[in-house]
């Protein structure tokens, strides 16, 4: 059964307010060099200024536009998140197809490799690596992705397995349908769904992971990141600067995660008809 | 077919030491320059010659590789962690001082959210598509999508700064010489806030899980037979469909464990609360390496111990997995 994604997901309320927001935040993410109305480098403003036209949100204690600031941490989150899940579900997905296609020895270990994966917290394993190298954009984004494949892996491995036996795709090789035919119009619509969750599901976790590591003092200095904003914001909770400088960054950052929860909440309700409200047989 | 499955955790713990081999060991090995240099430069400590040559020692760097690996496994196999010169202490100690704080935070979360997760999620499936269900659905995965390193933050601005109900930071009065009650008391009120953000960033993906599993339990056909026998619909509920709703999240403690110990580690950051947590953001800022892997290590085993733990039980809460296999 292959299901009409786009209707579904239509007439899927949370996943239609979830992709709203999702739309606004990435737009703004985007344009932010556009819209930013100042340099977010440049500290040549007054500090602690308090809100006003031509400084949103005020300037904080080095003399930083805090509404620039704030757009351009939002792009290096969206960055972060889609770079990771591109990797993240890219691997993933080779793994899972091949395991599931190869079999035997290879099988078993990559998978078991895949379990191990689960025992080790990410986090830690980020942190020390940034550690031994110097904590660059690049090396997180790779870090991350390198250790958080084996959810999709697994998914991806289960769905061609259960592909693999199906009557349907049987009957279309024995049609004559060629390989690329029965990937293209088979394999990957049934695929796709479970893609596009981890996709989410990946984007969430490592931008929530950026904002956590940069927050705990590992980031690269070459950009602007939510966790640094919020770091540095707590230093002056004292001085009732919590509102403009503080709240921004940590609602914003929440807003952007809620809305990936949303969105893959919905997801999963389609994916799965077995969840769906008129789906369910009352008794 | 049981022989098989015990294979298969024993290949899996084996490939999750491997892992934490090769970070812990060979990676500061393998890399281009001194091991001693990138494991201990940018320290605010100075290596004096005599210091660089105890280290080489300690590590064993002046013998071969296989040998070096043996040393390392000798002091594991002793639980000899290494030693922070930030700190001037045994890593070891050091861990195993912070580790009651965070297991008492972990525990007491769990054991919360999960009573809080079960009794939401069965009455939400229970009235399924109904208003209640929808909203606090709703509600849920707006909770769950706020970090709990924002909900710290600001359970820390309003009721520490705001209102000074709590303590803005550690986990009891310090110099304080309270015993007894009095102690016990400052324990659990400095324990509030790191508690109930810890819990409430878990409530919602148990009541999820739980939610989720009732729906497709509800419509076993148990519970219609259930239902024709006339039992009470409390009854049916919390012991007929709950308990097989529960499975799932029974097996998946051991995963979650991982996700929690990430939480800890902003929450313990932002509340200054002397675990596991607050000590790798201390070791993060004084870059202080060995005592970042040995929080790896314990972390590690913590995890493993309750997954063998869990998989010990498992069968005697699932029957039915010794059939399956």
């Amino acid at each position: 059964m292959h299901i009409n994604m786009l209707h579904e997901f239509k007439s899927n309320k949370i996943g239609v307010i979830g992709l709203s927001i999702l739309l606004f935040l990435f737009i703004s993410a985007v344009f932010a060099p556009v819209i930013a109305p100042h340099d977010p480098w440049d500290y040549s403003f007054n500090c602690f200024e308090p809100p006003s036209k031509d400084h949103l949100l005020g300037t904080n204690d080095i003399g930083y536009d805090i509404f620039s600031e704030l757009l351009w941490s939002l792009r290096t989150s969206v960055v972060f998140g889609i770079s990771v899940a591109a990797i993240a579900c890219t691997i993933g997905l080779l793994v899972g197809v091949s395991a599931a296609l190869v079999g035997g020895t290879y099988d078993v270990i990559v998978m078991r490799a895949a379990d191990a994966l689960l025992a080790i917290p990410s986090i830690l394993v980020i942190i020390l690596i940034a550690a031994y190298f110097k904590p660059s954009l690049p090396v997180l984004i790779i870090t991350l992705s390198l250790i958080t494949w084996q959810t999709i892996a697994r998914g991806v491995r289960a769905q061609t397995l259960s592909l693999k036996t199906k009557l349907h795709i049987k009957a279309a090789k024995n049609m004559g349908a060629s390989t690329s035919y029965i990937m293209r119009k088979h394999i990957i619509p049934e695929l796709f769904p479970l893609f596009m969750m981890g996709f989410v599901t990946k984007t969430r976790i490592a931008v929530f992971m950026e904002a956590g590591l940069s927050f705990l003092g590992i980031f690269d200095p070459s950009t602007k990141s939510l966790g640094v904003m919020i770091s540095y914001a707590t230093h002056y909770l004292y001085l009732d600067v919590w509102l403009n400088w503080l709240l921004p960054p940590v609602f914003s950052l929440s807003i952007l995660i809620i809305s990936l929860a949303f969105i893959s909440f919905a997801v999963e309700e389609i994916f799965d008809p077995r969840l769906r409200r008129n789906n369910v047989t009352q008794i | 077919m049981k022989w098989n499955r015990k294979a298969k955790m024993v290949t899996v713990y084996l490939f999750t030491i491997i892992f934490l081999v090769f970070l812990n060991f060979l990676l500061p090995r393998l890399l281009p320059g001194d091991a001693i240099l990138s494991m201990y430069s940018g320290q605010e400590i100075i290596i004096t010659e005599q210091m660089y040559n105890e280290l080489v020692i300690l590590h064993g760097l002046d013998k071969p590789l296989y040998e070096q690996f043996l040393i390392y496994l000798i002091q594991l196999a002793h639980g000899d962690l290494g030693y922070s010169y930030v700190f001037h202490a045994s890593t070891t100690d050091m861990i195993l001082a912070a580790l009651p704080w965070t297991m008492l935070l972990v525990v007491t979360s769990f054991v919360l959210s999960a009573i809080a997760g079960i009794i939401l999620g069965v009455e939400s499936s229970w009235r399924r598509g109904g208003k209640f269900d929808r909203s606090l659905l709703v509600f849920m995965l707006f909770i769950d999508g706020i970090p709990a390193l924002a909900i710290g933050i600001i359970f820390l601005s309003v009721f520490s700064l705001k209102f000074g109900w709590f303590p803005t930071a550690g986990a009891m009065t310090a110099y304080s010489n309270a015993e007894g009650i009095a102690h016990i008391k400052d324990v659990l009120i400095h324990l509030v806030l790191p508690l109930s953000t810890l819990t409430l960033s878990q409530v919602p993906g148990d009541y999820l899980l739980v939610r989720n599993s009732m729906l497709l339990t509800i419509r076993e056909p148990f519970i219609l037979t259930a239902r024709a026998k006339g039992i009470k619909e409390r009854r049916i509920k919390y012991f007929h469909a709950a308990r097989n709703a529960f499975l799932p999240f029974f097996t998946r403690i051991g995963i979650r464990l991982t996700y929690v110990l990430t939480g800890v580690l902003f929450i313990e950051t932002i509340f200054a609360y002397p675990g596991l947590g607050f000590l790798t953001y201390e070791a993060i800022s004084n870059r202080d390496l060995p005592l970042i892997q040995g929080i790896l290590v314990v972390s590690v085993l913590l995890v493993l111990m309750v997954n063998i733990i869990i998989d010990l039980f498992y069968k005697k809460i699932d029957p039915r997995i010794e059939y399956a296999h």
